[in-house]
């Protein structure tokens, strides 16, 4: 394995020891840590890939929109939905594209 | 900065700089942390510092709660045993959390006062953190505090000050 592809793996192994924990804490965490918890992870993902330049501009399009608004979930729950249903709608238009 | 407007304009930071804290800092933390109310005058809080790189990685993954690249962050443990023995098992929990807290808003007002933005975090591994750290299974983690300077101010929340107090008796 070469010296880039350790540290992908190395860097990987965080975002899913990441996910596994946060399914671990979620047993007994509000409900809506959950949806926050997952688009949080998709953030971590596209951040880890492209600091091993793997990427596109829909996936830095999406992390930056999970950016802006992931705390919303801190807030009103209607704020919260609004907000994921419209990056749903994002990853639908970039699936049309 | 008076007390009051401390109090109002702290926010919860999710957003941090590179900009490192210095060690001054976190030691001033620290310190604001003990003179927190402490039941019993127990005073059995742990503070375990982190700034090492290896060390904020693995509370990323530790610590779900632990949102952003905060370049600090400060483990707020209780010292259990010393609870116990001081104040009786039944007592444990009650003065673990209440101190814990209590530190806490003191180390958050603190850094506030300094321009360092916090967080307050209770999503982690307590278990994972005690291996992490090191700590003897006397010393529990029960709050963790992200330390850094805020890449930007959030909007204060809606604080509902009405209908949230009573005088003399409550009332609906």
């Amino acid at each position: 394995m070469s010296d880039s592809q350790a540290a992908l793996t190395d860097d990987l192994f965080d975002v899913v020891g990441f996910m596994v924990v946060s399914a671990h804490k979620l047993l007994d965490e509000p409900q809506h840590y959950g949806p926050f918890r997952l688009i949080d992870a998709a953030s971590r993902l596209v951040e880890t890939l492209e600091d091993h330049d793997v990427g596109s501009e829909a996936l830095d399009r999406i992390r930056e929109e999970i950016e802006r608004g992931k705390t919303t979930c801190m807030g009103s729950e209607q704020e919260f939905r609004t907000f994921l249903e419209g990056l749903v709608d994002m990853v639908v238009g970039e699936l049309k594209a | 900065m008076d007390i009051h407007q401390a109090i109002r304009t702290r926010r919860s930071i999710r957003r941090y700089t590179d900009r490192p804290v210095s060690r001054e800092d976190l030691l001033r933390l620290v310190e604001a942390g003990c003179w927190a109310p402490t039941a019993s005058n127990l005073q059995a809080w742990r503070f375990v510092i982190l700034t090492r790189p290896d060390r904020l990685r693995a509370l990323r993954v530790l610590a779900p709660g632990f949102i952003g690249r905060a370049p600090a962050a400060i483990v707020i443990c209780q010292d259990v045993g010393h609870i116990e023995q001081r104040a009786g098992a039944a007592a444990v929990d009650f003065c673990a959390k209440m101190d814990s807290a209590c530190a806490a808003q003191n180390i958050m007002l603190e850094a506030h006062g300094l321009g360092l933005g916090t967080c307050a975090v209770g999503s982690f591994e307590v278990g994972g953190l005690q291996d992490l750290l090191d700590l003897p299974e006397h010393v529990v983690p029960v709050l963790l505090i992200a330390v850094g300077y805020p890449k930007a101010q959030p909007a204060p929340p809606e604080r509902h000050i009405e209908g949230s107090y009573y005088f003399e008796d409550y009332h609906e």
